[in-house]
């Protein structure tokens, strides 16, 4: 079977979708934050199987900028979440709730 | 790796994930991307959170205990479906053509990148550049350690 | 023709209510009830100066206006504040400006003690502008005004010593049972209004007289529901059955105001009213015929009343409702002229029998009971002797004022132009022997044999001042010659009364009664009115003799056929009561029970005040849901936000 654009959107798709209800579904803010890692995953592979379909590689300058934003942010993520952790001993999304009214 | 309890289960198959994306990516005439995305994703931010994993609780987060209720599981699949299936409907509902055989000379090279880097896209190149020094600075000063009390 | 003195014919009695009101125990008791008595004197002065115009232009053109000012214009509906007389009018002015005067005077001598005495001349003649404005509006809205505005003032008047709750109750009572009747006048009007809209010609007010009678042709489809709706309102004004039950109570009040409202003017605004719309009645016989017939009945039945009466306003009272139902019974059978007629003269001598009452109440220390007066004939000669001819004059003796218009209107209630109404003619018949029966009987019990009050109370009676006996010989004296007025040409007058009036009752049947209107029987003229005559004295004769030389048989009288009569009529037919248990008694429990319970507090505090609050607060429950901080809620709700937009782009986009 000839493998086309449309398998690899949706590929991209299905793993976008997971990693969304992965990070709504657990309480684990590590986890959540790889969630978040698959969700960029799969809008990468989009931007690839599109690049490769309209023969421009310039969107893989994006995915590029992707990666490096992707750095950054769980970078940035972790070491909030480390300093959560000093001050109230949990990782459980659960229990940070002091935005309630 | 979403559903696993473990966290360090969980980032095994994240780095699995990510090693099937880039030969995705391979197979897709990007091998620049592929080889960026074991580098960048597999090796150094999978690390940055085994790293963090094991530094605070250990392997199994007793926050995980309860699976999570059927309901909840539900009324996050449901929508995903949907969007899943809209998706699916629109790309059902266009007919996309075949992959061109014939590709651009160098088409995803490294030097193709550069030509792209140093030319229209110099700005983000730059911009980019910055968020990365941005994001440094900001991890060295939440990492700083306080002897701060812990409040509860 | 316009003449502008008109207006100042109603005006000037509104400014003497304004200043006696403002300045109130300000000005002295003397100014003030010389400014309340002036400004009448003006309005009467200026009335006979209006009536003689008219009398000098042509018979068929007698008409004066006095436009004041637009009250209101959308469109068709134009009503214009505005006056006017003409014959009809200058009648009741007459009436109404004259035996005002009297009373106004009258009321000097008679309210001198009260603390309230400038109150009561505001009142007075506030109530006289009220009247006039009825009478001289040139369409049925002012008549309204002046409709309304004698209602409040007779509320005002009736409960003039208020600070008793018997006088407030009373005053009340007259208001709400005056409502009643406006009620169906008020829906008359609409009724009239919206059946004529459609026939104006630019530049006609709806409401207008002249208008209205221009285009009476048209009125015949709603003619009957009009004019059955009409005299519900003349039945509250006028106190007719059903709705003249205020009418006793009143009596509550001073007597000046009995004599004024009650007897002579307010009461007969019904009467008026009639006779202003006559071409709308005349277009619906059966109207009519239930015109007449209550007017009957009320006649006959307040006269059994007033038989067992025990105080003597009360027994005046009721004869002024038996009055009152000989007017209706007029009108009812298209002599409206007659009916008018009979306004005038029972404004002489009703008004004299009720100031001659105030002036025996006066002397006998306030006292209204009968059954403890007599002998007063020798302590005040004036009021015996003026109280005497009134009484003649209502009985009907001829050729006293009360003879001549009670006689037109049987007679015309006897022939009519359908060929009569024998059977009411018979029922006014008989109450008129009642009529002087009873009177004969108040006039005994008052004046002759010998006194059976206390001591204490003996030795006060006095004649009273010339104030109080001077308008009661007045009265005395129109009672006596007023009906020369309109004299039946049978008999050799002149009709001159039902000449004047015939112009505005063109439209009628037997409007001008004597004047060749319809049927002219001479012979059977002459015999009615002999056949009246005798019932008249034997009433009288009957009366003076049983309560002279056969009180026991008085006594015994209750007892017959079972007391059965007697309880009836002396507790009016018990018919307070039943209204009590019919009307009232439903209408209180619906007040409390529906309004109250379910829709005041149900309803409004309930449903509407708390329940808004409840309903923020539920609100405002639910919303708090939306915070509560948890981080993955709020992903959920984007998830879900993502999924609708895309369901939103793909089939939409």
């Amino acid at each position: 079977m000839e493998v086309g654009l449309t398998h690899y959107l949706v590929l991209a798709a299905a793993v976008f979708v997971v990693g969304m209800v992965g990070f709504v579904v657990r309480r684990n803010v590590i986890i959540m934050l790889m969630c978040l890692e698959l969700m960029l995953s799969g809008v990468n592979l989009t931007f690839v199987a599109f690049s490769r379909e309209l023969g421009n590689d310039a969107g893989h300058i994006f995915v590029l900028m992707n990666f490096a934003v992707a750095a950054a942010e769980v970078a940035i993520g972790l070491a909030i979440l480390v300093e959560i952790f000093r001050r109230r001993r949990t990782v459980d999304a659960d229990d940070l709730n002091t935005l309630m009214e | 790796m979403v559903t696993s309890r473990s966290a360090v289960m969980a980032a095994c198959w994240l780095i699995l994930a990510f090693l099937g994306s880039a030969g995705l990516y391979a197979s897709l005439q990007a091998p620049f991307l592929a080889v960026m995305q074991v580098l960048v994703y597999a090796g150094a931010i999978m690390v940055l959170f085994m790293f963090v994993i094991m530094m605070l609780e250990g392997p199994v987060m007793p926050a995980e205990a309860r699976r999570p209720r059927p309901w909840m599981l539900l009324g996050a699949v449901i929508p995903a479906g949907v969007i899943l299936a809209m998706v699916i409907w629109t790309i059902k509902g266009v007919s996309l053509p075949a992959f061109p055989q014939n590709l651009p000379e160098g088409f995803g090279q490294p030097l193709s990148m550069a030509h792209h880097l140093l030319g229209p896209y110099l700005l983000a190149f730059e911009l980019i550049s910055i968020v990365l020094l941005v994001a440094i600075l900001g991890a060295l000063a939440l990492g700083k350690s306080e002897r701060s009390k812990p409040w509860k | 023709m316009i003449e502008t003195s008109l207006r100042w014919i109603v005006l000037t009695p509104l400014l003497g209510a304004a200043i006696n009101g403002i300045l109130n125990r300000r000005l002295p008791k003397q100014a003030s009830g010389l400014l309340g008595c002036a400004t009448i004197a003006v309005s009467f002065l200026l009335s006979v100066r209006a009536v003689i115009m008219l009398a000098g232009m042509p018979a068929g053109e007698r008409l004066l206006t006095d436009t004041l000012t637009t009250w209101f214009s959308f469109g068709p509906l134009h009503v214009d504040i505005g006056f006017m007389v003409d014959p009809l009018s200058a009648v009741m002015i007459l009436v109404v400006t004259g035996v005002g005067l009297l009373i106004h005077i009258y009321s000097l001598g008679y309210m001198a003690h009260d603390k309230g005495f400038q109150r009561f001349f505001t009142y007075l003649n506030l109530f006289i502008f009220a009247m006039l404005t009825l009478v001289l509006g040139e369409n049925l809205p002012m008549l309204f005004v002046g409709w309304e505005g004698v209602g409040l003032c007779s509320y005002l008047l009736i409960s003039f010593w208020f600070k008793d709750d018997v006088n407030a109750d009373a005053g009340r009572k007259a208001f709400i049972t005056n409502r009643v009747g406006d009620f169906g006048a008020l829906l008359a009007f609409f009724v009239i209004g919206t059946t004529l809209l459609p026939f104006l010609h630019e530049g006609e007010g709806l409401f207008s007289f002249a208008v209205m009678q221009h285009h009476a042709h048209h009125l015949t489809g709603v003619a009957t529901l009009a004019a059955l709706l009409l005299f519900l309102g003349v039945t509250g004004k006028s106190a007719q059955i059903p709705l003249y039950i205020w009418l006793p109570d009143a009596m509550a009040g001073p007597t000046p105001v009995s004599a004024l409202i009650h007897a002579a003017t307010m009461v007969t605004a019904g009467v008026y009213l009639m006779a202003r719309m006559s071409f709308l009645f005349v277009l619906s016989p059966a109207a009519m015929g239930v015109v007449a017939a209550v007017g009957a009945a009320t006649a006959i039945f307040a006269a059994t009343i007033a038989l067992a009466q025990t105080d003597i306003k009360k027994v005046l009272a009721y004869s002024t409702v038996s009055q009152l139902g000989y007017m209706v019974l007029a009108c009812g059978v298209g002599a409206f002229a007659a009916g008018i007629f009979h306004v005038m003269t029972h404004a002489f001598f009703k008004a004299l029998l009720f100031l001659g009452a105030g002036s025996v109440i006066h002397a006998m220390s306030d006292e209204q009971d009968m059954r403890v007066m007599g002998g007063l004939r020798k302590k005040m000669p004036l009021t015996w002797a003026t109280m005497a001819i009134g009484t003649v004059a209502i009985a009907g003796v001829p050729p006293l004022a009360g003879f001549v218009s009670k006689d037109e209107i049987l007679y015309e209630t006897f022939l009519g132009a359908h060929g009569g109404f024998p059977w009411l003619w018979l029922v006014g018949f008989v109450a008129a022997g009642l009529t002087a029966f009873y009177m004969m009987r108040l006039l005994v019990l008052t004046f002759l044999g010998k006194n059976r009050a206390s001591q204490e109370v003996q030795s006060h009676i006095h004649e009273s001042p010339a104030t109080m006996t001077m308008p009661l010989v007045i009265l005395a004296v129109l009672s006596v010659i007023g009906g020369f007025i309109g004299f039946p040409k049978a008999f050799g007058g002149g009709a001159w009364l039902q000449e004047w009036l015939a112009p505005v009752f063109a439209g009628g049947h037997g409007a001008a009664g004597a004047h060749g209107g319809g049927h002219h029987n001479t012979s059977l003229e002459f015999t009615l009115a002999a056949v009246s005559t005798l019932v008249a004295l034997t009433g009288l004769g009957l009366g003076y003799f049983v309560y002279t030389k056969r009180p026991q048989l008085a006594e015994s009288a209750r007892g017959w056929v079972g007391g059965l009569p007697h309880r009836l009529f002396a507790h009016k037919y018990y018919i307070d009561e039943l209204y009590g248990k019919v009307i009232y008694r439903p209408l209180q429990k619906f007040a409390d029970i529906v309004c109250f319970r379910w829709i005041d507090r149900g309803l409004i505090d309930g449903l509407m005040v708390s329940g808004s609050a409840v309903l923020a607060l539920f609100g405002g429950s639910v919303l708090r849901l939306f915070q509560n901080g948890m981080v993955r809620f709020y992903a959920w709700i984007f998830v879900l936000g993502v999924a609708v937009f895309t369901v939103y782009l793909t089939f939409l986009g």
